[in-house]
């Protein structure tokens, strides 16, 4: 997929300004600030970053499922022409499943256990198109489970019943069960053990191919972007604070914590001398943040600026956006801005 | 059946041995605490020697203690309760001939029961933490902690005395008891639908209503924060929200995937549901003059007939070890965790 | 566009230097509701304590004597002197020396009369009473002060000479003739006494059974375990009764009676706690502290088991006031001289058909108010000390 650059027909849903608190116990936390988002279709768009720096919370508000005491508190979400905010709540849940779907981390607690696995798929084709009849649902179903490799007779069973994997195919296919035009998967691989995950990306990558979805891979786990992903998106402390192409952010990373980021993954080809990097410090709290640039405090190339005024995302490179004053300008900024090639 | 579900049953039914031993030995030893002289106790001052010592010579109270519990105990094995005291009575007659009462009481009080927890507190944990959910908390904790034998009197006062609406003591009207051909179960409802004696049917229905809302009620505030708690756990899980996700109706992830799930560990509870239910059934009998075997024991203790009240406790024991054994069997078969 | 953040952070919200009332004043927020629910329940159990500790000084009257008429209503008691137009021997009450005063059997009147010091005459009711007044039989009257405006409609040719005179019963008095604002006073006292011994009993025994079966574990668990779940799926009332019945009246022993039903709560409430220290200590143990585990579990221990049994304790009070009243109607309770709410509730059950509701009402509402207070503040302290964590 060519990403240098965004067309604008191309655009599945465009995130715009989204902010998103949680007010409890006295105080406010802004999990997502002010995020501006595109996302392309039929590309696959990895979302990057630490616990706690919002990416899940950002997932969720896409399919608009912020419980209170969170609440979505401005922007707009446009997913292919219709704005999602604006939709009354019964809109909205006709779009969850069909439109927007959701794969999520944990598939053995995310499966009712005591409904089959059959159950679960008709159920909600039902839903949606309350036409059909059963027997055309349970078709669907086992077609769908033939495409991903899972017997059959699998769907007359309870979620206990299967392997951790099994379960996890069961979710893609629940996903896949409407022909949604987005998926979001949440930390869809972290409770898999390594060879289930890659048989699962396997699968991801032909879905992809034979369906044309678009999915939005949210993880904390970089290896798997670098192996499925077009474009990765990195999130802190509720900003996304780089966007760009898998090869150009993996080359050539400009944000300093994108940089530390990549720095600490453990490289197969390690020099036994050399010490594992660490990024210092701790990722900051979300109701007290820092003033100026989140990331000011761990930042190893911080400047006076950053301590006082936040930067924006911006892309000065077309395909690369960057949330960093190392590549802006502003009239308190007396250091030197650098400028990204293309 | 799978072989899990075998055994887990035949666990079950073994563990009820020992609990069962263990009650009847607690009211072994419960009905033998009376300080003093026992023999006295019972016929009360006035006994002369001889009148005392033919009835310890009667009752065995002259033996040993450890004889006295093997006699005991066998005759429990043997359901054999003895005679009330000052009655001729079997025991075991006098628990056939009032327990229909009981059952007919708990019945319908069970029913209210449920129905107001399960919906207030389905309800109050869907609509967590908003003034509803407050209210229902509250109201259920100001429900429980009436007096039980209280809301009956306050009942009957308004709804007898003054309003002249509901009767407020007995079973049945005077004259409506049906003969003994017509009395099939002893529950006055259900025999009345089976002889098709309607008349009898309503008379008896009139006079169920206060009884069972009274105790009815009272569990009800019990109930529904059960309810709620297993309903908030189960609205907590991962599924409902991967039910959202994929479109499904928030009334349907609650009360239809929501219960589902929350009514096996409440099932599980209900054994201790009935234990209460029993309990509370003494006080309403009392209240209502409701000829059941609440209202027996407390005839009994007044009576001093230790005997009678004896084989009621043991029947009320076993009764309540026997409900949570269903109880614990149906559970078994609830959750397909343990089916398959 | 860029933004300035603020130089100065929030500051945070929790200092450490506060004293403990402002630290409960703070808890408003955190905590929400669930510290409105635990603050009123903490209150309903304020005032009944100092109800208790102040009952002397409360009450207007001894519980036991028999003050007023039988079956005062709720307000009633106070009396009016009433005679026959322009022929009262006296202005007012105080000035009556010798005169004759009509009063009814049964009456306030008489009660008043007798505290006066004054002369009476009594009469079998109200008819002849007031015949004896138009007949001058007598010149002064006791009338209810609430009867007085239809004597007087009925008897034009009365007049009322002194009115509101005697005490006024706030809620009325009992078969007997006893103040009941004083009993329901002096009762709080019986009932807080046999609950909170009850409850200590129960915990006295519990708590350690507890700790030793989860403690030691094995056989000794399972004999306890076994024990404690049968007597716990018992029906409680059943077991109190059954006490009580052989005990015999008394103050500990409707006590001791009423603390068999929970021992199996306090129990498995402690062994639970135990069970699960044990079971994330025994790594930590094994690995750093060696074999010192008695005395470090138990220091564990403790701290984290104290939140839960003053939860479970609250409720068993509010439990035990309740079962108590129970026994009380059943006839199980105290002995009469002790003014207890379930001794009133079981005598004034034959009343309420005669239409006197008042002795019943008030110490059924006393009962539902203070079991309900102990059982609010261990709702909301259950909720605020084992937060369901919203995710």
């Amino acid at each position: 997929m060519n990403n240098s650059h965004l067309s604008e027909a191309n655009i599945l849903y465009n995130i715009k300004d989204l902010v998103v608190e949680y007010h409890t116990r006295g105080v406010v936390v802004t999990a997502v600030d002010h995020v501006n988002l595109k996302i392309q279709r039929g590309e696959v768009l990895g979302l990057v970053g630490e616990s706690g720096c919002g990416k899940s919370t950002l997932g969720k508000a896409l399919m608009r499922m912020i419980e209170p005491p969170g609440d979505i508190v401005g922007g707009e979400l446009w997913l292919d022409q219709t704005e999602l905010m604006g939709l009354p709540e019964r809109e909205m849940r006709e779009w969850r499943g069909s439109k927007i779907s959701m794969i999520f981390q944990d598939p053995m607690t995310s499966l009712n256990p005591v409904q089959r696995i059959d159950e679960h798929i008709v159920e909600t084709i039902k839903v949606h198109e309350p036409e059909t009849k059963k027997s055309t649902a349970l078709e669907r179903a086992q077609a769908l489970f033939e495409r991903l490799g899972i017997q059959k007779r699998r769907l007359n069973d309870y979620p206990h019943q299967l392997s951790g994997g099994m379960r996890q195919r069961t979710m893609v296919s629940l996903g896949l069960s409407l022909n949604a035009d987005l998926i979001i998967a949440d930390e869809a691989t972290t409770s898999l053990d390594v060879i289930v995950e890659a048989k699962l990306v396997d699968q991801l990558e032909e879905i992809r191919k034979e369906f044309g979805v678009t999915i939005l891979l949210i993880t904390h786990n970089i290896a798997l972007i670098a192996q499925i992903a077009d474009r990765i998106a990195v999130m802190y402390a509720g900003r996304i604070i780089e966007i760009g192409s898998v090869h150009d952010v993996f080359l050539d990373p400009l944000h300093p914590y994108t940089q530390g980021l990549l720095q600490s993954v453990p490289n197969i080809k390690f020099d036994e001398r050399e010490e594992l990097y660490k990024m210092p410090g701790e990722p900051p709290s979300l109701s007290n943040p820092p003033p100026g640039c989140r990331f000011h405090p761990r930042c190893p190339k911080v400047m006076p600026i950053c301590l006082k005024i936040k930067p924006q995302l911006l892309e000065n490179t077309p395909g690369r956006q960057v949330h960093c004053w190392l590549y802006q300008n502003h009239p308190e900024k007396h250091q030197s801005t650098t400028e990204v090639a293309v | 059946m799978s072989p899990g579900l075998r055994r887990y049953i035949v666990v079950r039914i073994l563990l009820t041995i020992p609990m069962l031993l263990i009650l009847v030995t607690v009211v072994f030893f419960v009905l033998r605490v009376i300080p003093g002289d026992p023999a006295l106790a019972i016929m009360r001052e006035g006994a002369s020697e001889e009148q005392l010592a033919s009835f310890r010579a009667a009752t065995g109270l002259d033996q040993p203690l450890h004889i006295q519990y093997l006699r005991y105990i066998s005759g429990v094995i043997r359901l054999d309760f003895g005679e009330a005291m000052k009655r001729s009575i079997p025991v075991t007659e006098e628990i056939k001939t009032f327990f229909p009462a009981t059952v007919e009481l708990a019945m319908y009080s069970m029913l209210v029961t449920t129905t107001v927890g399960i919906f207030f507190g389905a309800y109050a944990a869907h609509r967590r933490k908003t003034a509803a959910d407050y209210g229902i908390r509250i109201s259920s904790i100001i429900l429980y902690s009436l007096p039980i034998f209280w809301l009956g009197l306050m009942l009957q006062m308004i709804f007898g005395a003054q309003l002249g609406w509901l009767p407020v003591s007995g079973r049945l009207s005077a004259g409506m008891t049906p003969s003994p051909e017509e009395t099939i179960t002893g529950l006055y409802t259900i025999d009345a639908v089976l002889t098709r004696n309607w008349v009898l049917l309503k008379d008896a229905l009139l006079h169920l209503i206060l009884p069972c809302l009274t105790l009815g009620l009272v569990l009800a505030g019990i109930f529904t924060r059960l309810t709620r708690a297993n309903m908030l756990d189960v609205l907590e899980q991962d599924y409902i929200t991967a039910g959202r996700a994929r479109g499904i109706w928030e009334r349907v992830l609650v009360y239809r995937h929501g219960l589902r799930n929350a009514a096996i560990p409440i099932v599980t509870l209900l054994g201790l549901q009935v234990a209460l239910l029993l309990a509370g059934a003494i006080l309403t009998e009392t209240t209502f003059s409701w000829p059941g075997l609440g209202r027996l024991v407390v005839q009994r203790i007044y009576d001093r007939d230790f005997t009678t009240l004896q084989g009621t406790i043991i029947f009320f024991a076993m009764i309540v070890a026997g409900v949570s054994l269903i109880v614990d069997v149906l559970y078994g078969f609830l959750d397909p965790r343990i089916r398959y | 566009m860029s933004e300035t953040t603020p130089d100065i952070s929030p500051a945070p919200l929790v200092d450490d230097d506060i004293g403990f009332v402002r630290r409960i004043w703070r808890g408003r927020i955190w905590y929400g509701t669930e510290w409105y629910i635990t603050v009123a329940g903490g209150l309903i159990l304020l005032s009944i304590t100092l109800m208790t500790i102040m009952a002397p000084v409360l009450a207007p009257h001894d519980p036991n004597d028999f003050v007023g008429a039988p079956f005062t209503p709720p307000g009633g008691g106070p009396q009016a002197l009433v005679a026959r137009s322009g022929e009262s021997p006296v202005a007012s009450a105080n000035e009556i020396t010798d005169e004759l005063i009509g009063v009814q059997r049964n009456q306030n009147g008489v009660n008043l009369a007798k505290e006066m010091e004054l002369e009476r005459e009594r009469y079998q009711n109200q008819d002849e009473l007031i015949a004896g007044l138009q007949n001058e039989e007598v010149d002064l009257v006791f009338i209810d002060q609430n009867l007085v405006p239809e004597v007087l409609e009925a008897n034009p040719n009365f007049d009322v000479v002194n009115e509101n005179l005697g005490r006024i019963y706030r809620l009325g008095t009992d078969n007997l003739g006893r103040d009941i604002t004083s009993r329901i006073i002096w009762g709080a006292r019986t009932i807080l006494g046999v609950a909170l011994a009850s409850a200590l009993l129960s915990s006295l025994i519990g708590i350690p059974l507890g700790l030793i079966s989860g403690f030691v574990g094995g056989k000794v668990d399972r004999t306890l375990s076994l024990i404690m779940d049968s007597i716990y799926s018992f029906p409680g009332l059943l077991l109190a009764i059954a006490l009580a019945a052989m005990l015999g009246p008394g103050l500990i022993n409707v006590a001791v009676a009423i603390s068999v039903i929970y021992i199996p709560t306090f129990f498995r409430v402690v062994r639970g706690q135990v069970l699960s220290i044990k079971e994330s200590l025994y790594v930590d143990a094994a690995r750093s502290l060696g074999a010192k585990s008695p005395n470090i579990l138990r220091r564990y221990i403790f701290p984290n088991v104290i939140p839960s049994v003053t939860v479970v304790f609250s409720f068993n009070i509010a439990d035990a006031i309740i079962t108590a009243a129970g026994l009380a109607f059943i006839g199980l309770g105290l002995p009469p001289d002790i003014p207890d709410w379930g001794y009133d509730l079981s005598k004034g059950h034959s009343f309420l058909v005669a239409g006197q509701w008042w002795m019943i009402t008030f110490p059924g509402i006393m009962i539902t108010l203070v079991a309900a207070g102990f059982s609010l503040f261990g709702e909301g302290l259950s909720e605020i000390l084992n937060p369901r964590l919203v995710k």
